[in-house]
């Protein structure tokens, strides 16, 4: 598998680090709900489509991508630096 | 102050090696008596870096991903998004790029120590360096001057292409003998000097 | 011996001979002979015995889908096994051995396996061995008994034990456009590719292009098509923008167009050049793929269709056109379609005698029937082979009338005298690269084969393998398909015109009993294994592959997958391409470890070697690894003993002074306006509060609230920090800021960069530590009001700048020196000279493990990915203040359990050394640690306390303080009683490091 990094460019996955599901959202920081720090931690869906990830490249840049990729393809759509997302952070 | 100590130690054997009857393919050297600071900019503030790197080196380079020039003894290029790499045989460029980046600009870490800088060129040295590390070395997609971070094994390595045929490979001090000995044992085939 | 090489033709060098060894025996060849065509020419026909029931078995193919002619090669000590003697080029000094025969090729014990034919059916491994549901032998411990004797009746080659000298390589590579194949195909859709500047790589399976054409009558041009070939292919190689690879094999498709391939750069040479690898291993990320793989003739099964002189019709003419050898003095061919008259036509100009031709058909066209009549061999059209009959090779075969509607058979049966039999059952598309791609293999009527899926990644299929069966479409499909922007101009071809489209006959099964007909030949499955499976219902494509193997050996069924899933379809009522298919797996063709492990073999990983190594391994340091690290663990002397060792450098330390590289601590330069509010953020107290010049310890936790790692941070400016973690946690902890800040905190102003090799560490360990410094440090006072606990002063050593912090991990008073890595081995010395008048002692890494024992201060033996802050008596560093990464879950009931394990110390109560990984229990008696309420994460002798001592995690922890319990290692064997005690085992009120 190769991702284009929008920095280093196309890398193979070898690179790369995977850093988990870039879809949730962490609470905010002085939050005690014990459910929504539950959710965040332990709940993820596991889709059969299209889904958002965090990616390292860990091998290169070290910058933090979001990497939408079909799940049951493997195709890639689109990646970004976590850092120009709007839809990261506490409370997003 | 007294020299550093090279990282390479009795694994640095000057001389013809491998099949190095017909004359080397490769060179290689260990660049010592260079200094090597890394200049990371805030996201806002890269162009302003540049510029500041420019007045503190008299090399100027744009702000592209990977954009590099190659200045005498001194270079630039950027590895990372705003992260820069200078090098310069002269030791007072610390406190050049001091002078010309507060930290509003950006920050500053000098890396001499941390890196070890070895040059490797010659005919064959996209054939070699293609053994190593999975990215193209051809001149289209890794010009004169450009940078690149990328990773042979566990060893994170930072590669400047300083002309056609050769190239600067920036890697960890502490992995640098490890590294040494497998780029040796890469270059057999088409042979290789160590200067 | 008579000769069996053809008076001319070939690409052979007639004028030179190589000498080899089969079974012991000596032979020779010519330079361009493989194995199989220089031992055909010494008349050998039997290369191997079967799978299972070891049967003689001779070639069947000429290339790589050759299920029959494995051999191994030896060299020295080292064997390679399951080579195939279609593809294995000799050169002088070879050695091979046929596989699977004992004690000879010829004379076989195992072959009485085949009286026992039916007890090895599909299955029989499954339903016999399966063991009884009780006993000692129950279900897989039964197989497990019988496996060994199995093995040594059934298998293939055997791999050696010695270790493999060859060398391996890895190459990178990246292109415009890979093609793959080098036949009439691909060497059109290159040129065209090649013309508009592109960047192509052409892999060639075999030693030289041309592919069909290799074994070709036809003209192209005016010339053969072998020179037509390889003028063109010279022509490309020369070209900037081509490189011709040869010997390279395509292997594997992966996404993102990255395509796998095994050159076999020097395992046709006797000896080869310093540093050349024996194979490369490419990996080939590239634009476009080009996938011109040709097509491999499948066989028609039929009783006794494995007898040696048996092939397939391709083979026959390719053994006689490509290495100028007779297969057979009277050649028989076997056919449903018309590419065995080709065959014939072309083996009939060899001066090749042609018996009959065999068409299942009941019709055949003018061209067949010209041909027959041109060539002289007798036609027999609606006629089947129903048996062979041999001595060690093929006498004669049975031919019966044949409907081609029906099926059946009928009249007399008739024997044809014949010592070799062509067989084709038409043409399987190599789809095997497309189909790894992804996609489901399409069927088509019109030639009885899968083609290839619609591409979901950047590539074309052309030429034979898209299912163009004759040169004049294979050339013009491929020319399209090169390249939108070029059309080469086409050669012209002089050829018969053939109809492509077989007739869909895949087996002839006489009605009653007759020769085992065999589908998959290098796993030994028949006709009638595939109908057992059925019966016992085995009926998806997926199930009959497992339960038969069908299509599981090495050459992945290349020539058996659409005979055996016809014959399903048949029993089934269905269509082909209703039974399904399966998709083809990497890799193409087998491939060694070797090449794929590449440099990586033995010494798999990188070294990391701290600056003053050299000098560690000068003063007999014994070292071992952690991680990638290579760390003293002694320094051994006078021949001590491991403990011996340790106990004198831990004893020194307490008493005196010692020092300790710790350069392989992670160190991460954090800067930035906001770096103190991050801080505060990851670690579980407060580091905004921290003075400039001061170094603090610190504890972060995971999201869920387990602990993660600790270590001192040093602020070394306003905004500016030097956090080191432990030695293992390095890299994790790195990527654990850099997620926050990319993904959680993207507005904080902070930079990280790794700074662990930028920094040389050395701890001054013991009370006169302070003594040593004080000799040897100017610019700056060391004193307790200079250097306070966890102060941090700059000064310099000779000339050399260092960096000091007064911490302690030992428990004594104590000192890091940082100073720049390219001076860490100068700074040691000049440590170590001013120590010499207080004995100072360099000590290792199990001294260290012992001073921290004794202190019961953690590590990640006891920061194992389950333990808390509570668990490991570090909740006081839980700030109240401000949330912190795992603030908001450490408060869960399920952290907070009584019951949980927490660390205490152990001390044995009988004189001996405990077991790290020891089970703690109250039972005496050793036992099945059922009752396990802790286990040992460290042990030592404590040179401090005279007696051996542990840190544990024990459940109840604290309260149990005092309690008498039993440490037990079942795995060594070794219980005793110990003590548990606080884990604060040694100065508990920290008095000596504060002095
Ligand atoms: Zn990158």
């Amino acid at each position: 598998m190769i991702i284009k990094c929008p920095y280093c460019g196309p890398r193979d996955v070898i690179e790369y680090t995977y850093q988990g599901d870039a879809t949730r959202t962490r609470p905010d920081a002085a939050s005690t709900d014990q459910n929504l720090w539950n959710a965040y931690i332990y709940d993820r869906t596991n889709p059969a489509k299209s889904h958002r990830e965090f990616w390292l490249h860990s091998g290169g840049c070290r910058q933090h991508l979001i990497v939408t990729r079909d799940m049951s393809t493997h195709m890639i759509s689109s990646v970004a630096f976590s850092r120009d997302n709007k839809n990261v952070g506490d409370q997003r | 102050m007294a020299d550093l100590q090279s990282p390479l130690g009795a694994a640095y054997t000057p001389g013809n090696h491998g099949n190095a009857a017909g004359g080397a393919g490769v060179t290689l050297q260990e660049r010592t008596n260079v200094s090597l600071v890394q200049v990371t900019a805030w996201s806002s503030t890269i162009p302003t870096v540049l510029t500041a790197i420019g007045s503190a080196t008299g090399v100027i380079i744009q702000n592209k991903p990977g954009n590099g020039r190659v200045a005498g003894e001194k270079s630039v290029f950027g590895f990372a998004p705003g992260r820069f790499m200078v090098t310069s045989a002269t030791p007072d460029i610390e406190q050049r790029l001091r002078a010309a980046i507060s930290p509003e600009l950006g920050t500053i870490v000098v890396l001499t120590h941390g890196r070890t800088v070895i040059r490797v060129s010659g005919s064959r040295v996209e054939w070699v360096l293609a053994k190593l590390f999975a990215i193209d070395f051809s001149a289209h997609a890794f010009p004169v001057g450009a940078g690149r971070a990328t990773l042979h094994h566990d060893i994170h390595t930072l590669i400047q292409r300083i002309n056609e045929e050769t190239f600067d490979l920036y890697v960890f001090r502490t992995f640098a003998r490890s590294f040494w000995k497998t780029l040796g044992h890469a270059a057999e085939e088409v042979g290789y000097r160590v200067e | 011996m008579t000769s069996w090489r053809l008076p001319q033709g070939g690409r052979i060098d007639r004028a030179k001979s190589i000498g080899f060894t089969f079974d012991d025996k000596a032979y020779s060849g010519h330079p361009g002979d493989t194995l199989a065509s220089a031992l055909l020419a010494n008349g050998i026909t039997l290369f191997g015995r079967s799978f299972k029931y070891h049967r003689p078995r001779g070639l069947l193919a000429a290339g790589s889908d050759e299920p029959n002619a494995l051999v191994t090669i030896i060299s020295g000590d080292v064997r390679e096994p399951n080579v195939r003697a279609t593809e294995l080029e000799i050169y002088d000094g070879l050695v091979v051995r046929s596989q699977n025969r004992f004690p000879s090729l010829e004379y076989d014990f195992m072959a009485v396996n085949q009286l026992a034919g039916p007890l090895l059916s599909a299955g029989f491994y499954y339903k016999t061995f399966m063991g009884p549901a009780i006993g000692p032998l129950r279900s897989t411990r039964f197989w497990m008994f019988c496996e060994r004797f199995i093995r040594r009746a059934a298998g293939l080659g055997k791999a050696g034990t010695a270790a493999d000298p060859d060398r391996y390589e890895r190459m990178n590579a990246f292109c415009d456009v890979l093609v793959v194949g080098s036949g009439p195909a691909g060497l059109i859709a290159a040129e065209a590719a090649a013309a508009t500047g592109a960047r192509i790589i052409i892999a060639e399976e075999r030693p030289v292009a041309g592919g069909a054409l290799l074994a070709s009558s036809e003209t192209i041009d005016g010339r053969p098509p072998a020179v037509w070939a390889r003028e063109k292919a010279e022509a490309l190689a020369s070209l900037p923008n081509v490189r011709f690879l040869t010997r390279t094999s395509v292997w594997g498709y992966y996404d993102g167009n990255v395509l796998t391939a095994v050159e076999h750069v020097s395992d046709h040479k006797p000896n080869r050049t310093i540093g050349q690898p024996r194979q490369r291993h490419w990996v080939i990320r590239t634009g476009k793929t080009i996938l011109a793989t040709g097509a491999f003739e499948r066989p028609i099964v039929f009783p006794g269709n494995d007898c040696p002189g048996v092939m397939l019709a391709d083979a026959v003419r390719r053994f006689a056109m490509e290495y100028g050898v007779g297969t057979g003095k009277n050649v028989t061919f076997f056919t449903n379609n018309d590419s065995a008259y080709d065959a014939a036509r072309t083996l009939a100009l060899t001066g090749t005698n042609i018996t009959a031709i065999i068409d299942v058909r009941s019709d055949v066209s003018g061209t067949c029937t010209n041909i027959a009549k041109a060539i002289g061999a007798e036609l027999l059209v609606g006629y089947a082979v129903t048996g062979t009959h041999a001595g060690k090779s093929l006498s004669s075969v049975t031919v019966q009338h044949f409907n081609a509607q029906t099926g059946r058979l009928s009249g007399a049966p008739r024997e044809i005298k014949t010592d070799c039999l062509g067989v084709s059952g038409g043409w399987s598309p190599a789809i095997h690269l497309a189909s790894q791609a992804g996609g489901k293999p399409e069927w088509d009527e019109d030639l009885q084969a899968f083609l290839a899926p619609e591409p979901n990644q950047n590539w074309v299929v052309t030429g034979s393998a898209a299912g163009y069966m004759d040169t004049i479409s294979v050339l013009s499909d491929a020319a399209t398909k090169g390249s939108a922007k070029t059309r080469p101009v086409l050669p012209q071809v002089e050829a018969p015109m053939f109809d492509s489209s077989p007739a869909p006959i895949f087996e002839i099964e006489p009605a009653g009993k007759s020769q085992k007909a065999f589908v998959d030949f290098q796993h030994d499955v028949t006709a009638s294994d595939i109908r057992l499976a059925y019966r016992e219902g085995f009926h998806s494509v997926e199930h009959l592959k497992r339960y038969t193997t069908l299509g599981m050996a090495t050459d992945q069924g290349k020539t058996s997958n659409v005979p055996g899933l016809a014959i399903m379809a048949d029993v089934r009522g269905i269509s082909i391409p209703a039974a399904g298919t399966t998709r083809f797996r990497a890799p193409f063709t087998p491939v060694s470890m070797g090449v794929i492990a590449g440099e990586r073999y033995g010494d798999l990983r990188p070294h990391r070697l701290t600056p003053m190594h050299d000098w560690h391994i000068a003063n007999g340091a014994k070292t071992y690894e952690a991680g990638l690290w290579h760390r003293p663990m002694i320094y051994r002397s006078h021949g001590e003993t491991v403990e011996q060792a340790y106990t004198r450098e831990a004893r020194a330390v307490r008493e005196s002074v010692g020092i300790v590289d710790v350069s392989t601590l992670g160190k991460i330069d954090i800067q930035g306006p906001d770096a103190a509010e991050f801080l505060d953020r990851i670690y579980t107290n407060m580091f905004s509060t921290l003075p400039v010049g001061k170094a603090r310890y610190g504890l972060m936790l995971r999201e869920d609230g387990i602990a993660f790692d600790d270590g001192t941070t040093w602020r070394l400016g306003e905004t500016q920090f030097l956090m080191t973690t432990t030695t293992a946690n390095a890299g994790p902890v790195m990527q654990h800021l850099e997620y926050y800040l990319d993904c959680v905190w993207p507005d904080l102003r902070v930079h990280l960069t790794s700074v662990t090799d930028v920094w040389a560490g050395a701890a001054l360990s013991g009370p006169k530590s302070r003594a040593v410094l004080e000799t040897c440090v100017t610019g700056t006072k060391v004193d307790n009001n200079a250097l306070p606990f966890m102060g941090i002063v700059q000064g310099h050593i000779g000339d050399i700048p260092v960096m000091i912090c007064r911490l302690s991990f030992s428990g004594e008073l104590a000192y890091e020196i940082y100073s720049g890595a390219g001076h860490g081995t100068q700074v040691w010395e000049a440590l170590i000279a001013a120590g010499k008048q207080f004995n100072i002692v360099p000590y290792g890494l199990e001294a260290l493990g012992t001073l921290r024992i004794e202190k019961g201060h953690v590590t990640g033996a006891e920061i194992d990915g389950r333990t808390t802050a509570h668990d490991l008596h570090l909740d006081w560093m839980l700030s109240k203040k401000k949330p912190f990464i795992g603030s908001a879950m450490i408060d869960r009931a399920g952290l907070k359990n009584e019951h949980r394990l927490s660390l205490v110390g152990l001390i044995s109560l009988d004189n001996q050394s405990i077991n790290g990984g020891s089970h703690i229990v109250s039972d005496k008696a050793p036992r099945e640690p059922a009752d396990s309420f802790g286990h040992v994460t460290a042990a030592c002798y404590s040179p401090a306390l005279g007696k051996y001592v542990a840190l544990a995690l024990v459940k109840h922890g604290t309260s149990m303080i005092g309690k008498r319990v039993f440490a037990t290692d079942l795995l060594r064997d070794k219980h005793g009683a110990v003590e548990i005690v606080s884990h604060h085992m040694f100065d508990k009120d920290g008095s000596r490091m504060h002095g």
